[in-house]
């Protein structure tokens, strides 16, 4: 609890509310629809344009697990037109048998079993809008995505007047949460609360639409920024890590206490409470000023506190320099009880939840790379607000092909998560791999809920993007791409940015077209495999072997080398052709063809072919094939036969302990 | 009575070395079967790798990408793997359950059995021991039971508990149990066997309740025997798998190989020597019966068929 007080002592002389949220005046004079002129945005100097002010009061029920609360939602009106209808997320209705997260979670995974504590809902009781009145009775539900009439997880209210242009609207709702055991992010565990996705939030005005889409079983979340004020009661020995700077803590006289938190230019708020929690505190400063760092960490977990803190501040320090500051004085890391893996590897703004075990070995360095990733989110989805629905790869991707470049800037590029004597793993590799499991059945483009299955959204939306821009370095280099990104985020942070703002500006920073590298990565769903089709040498004069015999050394070999594109993904290749005389010549093909042959007369035969051989063009499905060595090299085979025969001894002797 | 003194423990070990060829004979079937349940995945293996750099990250160390990127390929090169080296282990299992009967007479006989005896006394014991396996696989139901129990105890105390530690500790000492328990019911199973060969007894359940008895009497020592045995198994295999894991060159080939296969050997010993060490406990346990016996009433043992020659 020492962190609060030092955070209210600190944040003691700043006012509640920044911005138009703040003020009383401000907030009676909305009363009509909304005439209510805004601030002048110029001069509040915020880090972005803030749309929503959320004000709320909850209490929590440990018992019951249940939250009751009160918000106060203004909104501004910056969609260029009057509206009278605002949708609103319920996402905790997802957690009901028939809702539309549960219908596809049970698709993908027939074996998932219902259970009663499994259930979450969020229940309006109370909707006004300030200056027309209750419209509780307005309230409707809505299926934009897939028309499943029993979905509850998009609200919508319609207005009998519009709300002008510029013009405020204030809704005032009263709710209450059931959360469920801990599911999909939120949700309790014994004594363990995880409160995300909690409260009405309203959609986001998107390419000139509302855009609110119902919570299913792959998608996260798009919302605007503002600020958020947010009241939270309950028993005292809770210790709490939420996603704002604590402002004023009091301790009420039914044993409970009052914790306010105020967050500004974020979209979300969340927060998490255990008495079982143990705090640690960290600091850190860059470019930006001092971030504070609290990790709570849940009992049993305590090794991993100074691996999240280590790897926290290393990670803080290469996003300050490759990608721009982070401006938030504060970063809390929820590390969730053992059995709350669907609450662990979440992101929000200034919060984020970590995952480890009592017993990880200090060779997997999973801790780390749960808290790099969920880190990184800070900028791709925190600030660089992507549309996660319908564009989760630059949120998730990007963020992925960080990982592999923090990771390996960290711990090592060739073991950056698996680093012991018998066994080593790089993140990109991992990226990869995650990639080759489902690897074509979707473009990276589609909208997060129509992939195939959730394993195909995670490998294709994570992996091959993070994979596809590690083979983007070969076009246009490594140092140029993190240019880009770091372009990227500086001009579009605090906004919601698409996928084409992302490729114009690759282009733009690599002054290259392209679009024929995008097309097929990007929107299409093309395999790349080259491989050495053949290699080899032949007497040029073998129809005369007698003279080849005498004069040994100025005999003259013809070399073939055949490149093939396997599949449908053309990419430039180099091809590395040795010889046994020690020379070595690199062919480009641009790979159009479906294969192409090299021809050499030369007085050495060739000692192997070998496709990219810097090896940079990850997205080869292939690496195998990609070279050719005229010499066999069996050690590889050995050694794998011997793991795999052992193995085979062993599971017999076991089974013969039967006989 | 007698009881597993010393001399019994260390008369097994030298038993199990002096017939060795009981030994080889267990290792060399249980190599071949392997080597054939791998050799497809081995030439399938040897397709992909033996010419390509990529290879070189499995030599140099164990690269799990290069492995996983394998396993993935369009090749397929584990398919059907598993299933081989499963077979392979059934194989094995019921050639050790045709083997038993002359491991055992090689063991309580002392002698050194030509192949005719050997193999004759396997198939004397044979259907026995395939009826006696069949009721160990009864015996161990109330042990999967229980183990069934555990987890859901286990995994009661893990959702309950504020610290994973209650429930790991839990399994820890439920799992020396189950351990201790499999090791009780083996050799109970091992003695009947032995009684089976030392008495030529054909009726199985006969030979389990003799066991029984004896076990009760003088479980003590008898599970002192095994467990001594087990321990050094385990412990050996442990340290082997960790010198291979953290102490061998990743590029060397013949040194994880020969140490593994030292590993298989071991273990196999292992078996065998509670095997000898049993059968040597038993024939001095009817010795001391047979002179206790004469004192009081004189009367000549007669050999058994299977190690009559």
């Amino acid at each position: 609890m020492g962190f609060r007080i030092v955070l209210a002592l600190a944040l003691a002389s700043v006012a509640l509310p920044a911005g138009y949220g703040q003020s009383n005046a401000t907030r009676h004079a909305a009363a009509v629809p909304v005439p209510v002129k805004p601030p002048d945005a110029a001069k509040q100097q915020t880090l972005s344009t803030r749309v929503v002010a959320y004000q709320i009061d909850a209490r929590l029920d440990t018992t019951k697990h249940t939250i009751a609360a009160t918000e106060t939602l203004r909104h501004r009106n910056l969609t260029g037109q009057p509206q009278k209808t605002f949708p609103f997320h319920l996402y905790l209705n997802a957690f009901q048998p028939q809702s539309t997260f549960m219908t596809e979670h049970r698709r993908d995974d027939p074996d998932y079993e219902w259970k009663p504590e499994h259930f979450g809902a969020i229940t309006i009781t109370h909707f006004e809008v300030t200056g027309i009145g209750d419209l509780t009775n307005q309230m409707q539900f809505t299926h934009p995505d897939d028309n499943n009439a029993a979905d509850r997880t998009v609200m919508q209210i319609e207005l009998p007047t519009a709300v002008p242009a510029g013009a405020d609207v204030e809704f005032k709702i009263a709710f209450n949460d059931q959360l469920p055991q801990v599911v999909a992010r939120t949700g309790y565990l014994r004594d363990f609360f995880m409160v995300g996705q909690w409260f009405p939030k309203v959609g986001v005005w998107w390419k000139n639409a509302w855009n609110c889409h119902q919570f299913h079983n792959t998608t996260e979340f798009f919302a605007d920024f503002g600020t958020f004020d947010v009241k939270i009661t309950l028993p005292q020995n809770e210790i709490v890590g939420a996603g704002g700077d604590l402002v004023a803590s009091t301790n009420n006289s039914d044993g409970t206490k009052t914790l306010t938190f105020h967050s500004e230019d974020v979209h979300d708020f969340s927060w998490g409470a255990s008495p079982s929690f143990t705090d640690v505190e960290d600091s850190w400063t860059g470019s930006a000023g001092t971030v504070k760092l609290h990790v709570l960490m849940s009992p049993g977990n305590m090794s991993s506190a100074p691996r999240y803190v280590q790897v926290l501040k290393g990670t803080l320090a290469l996003y300050d320099q490759w990608i721009g500051p982070y401006p938030y004085d504060r970063l809390t890391v929820i590390d969730p009880p053992h059995g709350g893996y669907q609450a662990g590897g979440m992101e929000y703004p200034t919060l984020i939840t970590a995952d480890t075990s009592w017993s990880m070995p200090k060779g997997a360095l999973l801790p780390e790379l749960v808290a790099q990733h969920e880190f990184g989110h800070q900028y791709w989805y925190g600030m660089v607000a992507t549309n996660e629905f319908e564009e989760a790869w630059l949120d998730e991707g990007i963020n992925s092909y960080m990982e592999t470049k923090g990771m390996d800037a960290l711990y090592g590029k060739s073991a950056s998560i698996f680093n012991f004597r018998f066994l080593q793993l790089s993140e990109d590799d991992e990226q990869r791999l995650t990639y080759l499991m489902t690897p074509n059945t979707d473009p990276i483009t589609r909208f997060a809920w129509l992939f195939y299955d959730d394993g195909a959204y995670g490998g294709i939306t994570y992996g091959k993007t993070a994979t596809l821009l590690l083979t983007l370095e070969k076009i246009i280099g490594e140092e140029t791409l993190r240019q880009a990104l770091h372009t990227y985020f500086m001009r579009y942070r605090f906004t919601h940015p698409t996928g084409e703002d992302f490729i114009k500006t690759v282009e733009e920073v690599s002054g290259k077209d392209l679009r024929w590298y995008f097309d097929q990565a990007i929107s299409g769903t093309q395999m790349l495999d080259y491989r050495i089709l053949d290699a080899h040498s032949d007497l040029v004069n073998w129809y005369e072997p007698e003279k080849t015999a005498l004069k040994n050394s100025d005999v003259l070999y013809r070399t073939y080398v055949t490149v093939q594109r396997k599949d449908d993904f053309i990419f430039p290749v180099d091809v590395k052709i040795t010889f046994d005389d020690k020379q070595s010549i690199t062919e480009h093909w641009d790979g159009r063809d479906r294969w192409t042959r090299y021809v050499y007369d030369r007085k050495a035969q060739v000692v192997s072919a070998e496709v990219d051989p810097g090896h940079q063009v990850w997205l080869d499905r292939d690496f195998f094939n990609n070279s050719y060595v005229v010499k066999a090299d069996s050690r590889a085979t050995e050694k794998l036969s011997n793991i795999w025969g052992f193995a085979s001894q062993w599971i017999a002797q076991l089974l013969a302990w039967l006989a | 009575m007698a009881d597993a003194r010393p001399r019994t423990f260390f008369s097994g070990a030298s038993l199990v070395w002096r017939r060795q060829r009981v030994l080889w004979l267990m290792y060399i079937v249980n190599f071949v079967l392997a080597y054939f349940a791998t050799r497809g995945t081995n030439e399938r293996i040897a397709a992909i790798l033996d010419h390509s750099f990529a290879a070189d990250q499995l030599v140099h160390g164990f690269n799990l990408g290069a492995f996983g990127s394998l396993a993935m390929n369009p090749e397929s090169p584990f398919g059907g793997s598993t299933s081989a080296s499963l077979s392979a282990a059934i194989l094995f299992t019921i050639f050790m359950i045709f083997a038993t009967g002359g491991i055992l007479a090689t063991y309580y006989s002392g002698l050194q059995l030509h192949a005719g005896a050997f193999f004759e006394a396997c198939g004397h014991h044979f259907w026995r021991f395939v009826r006696l396996t069949i009721y160990l696989l009864v015996v161990l139901i109330p042990i999967f039971i229980l183990s069934g129990i555990t987890y859901r105890i286990y995994g009661r105390i893990d959702k309950q508990s504020i610290s994973p530690l209650p429930a790991v500790h839990f399994f820890e000492a439920a799992a020396v149990v189950i351990l201790l328990l499999l090791i009780c019911i083996r050799l109970w199973f091992d003695m009947a066997q032995v009684i089976a060969v030392a008495e030529d007894e054909r009726r199985m359940h006969k030979a389990l309740r003799r066991a029984a008895g004896l076990l009760r009497h003088n479980f003590g020592s008898l599970f002192w025997l095994y467990f001594r045995v087990s321990l050094i198994a385990w412990i050996v295999f442990a340290v082997g798998v960790h010198i291979w894991m953290e102490h061998l060159r990743p590029e060397s080939i013949l040194a994880p190989f020969l140490l593994s296969q030292f590993l298989i050997i071991f273990w196999q010993g292992c078996r065998l020597w509670q095997r000898a060490s049993e059968c040597i406990w038993y024939r001095e346990h009817q010795r001391a019966i047979a002179v206790a016996t004469q004192a009081y009433e004189p009367t000549p043992v007669t050999p058994t068929p299977a190690f009559s020659q």
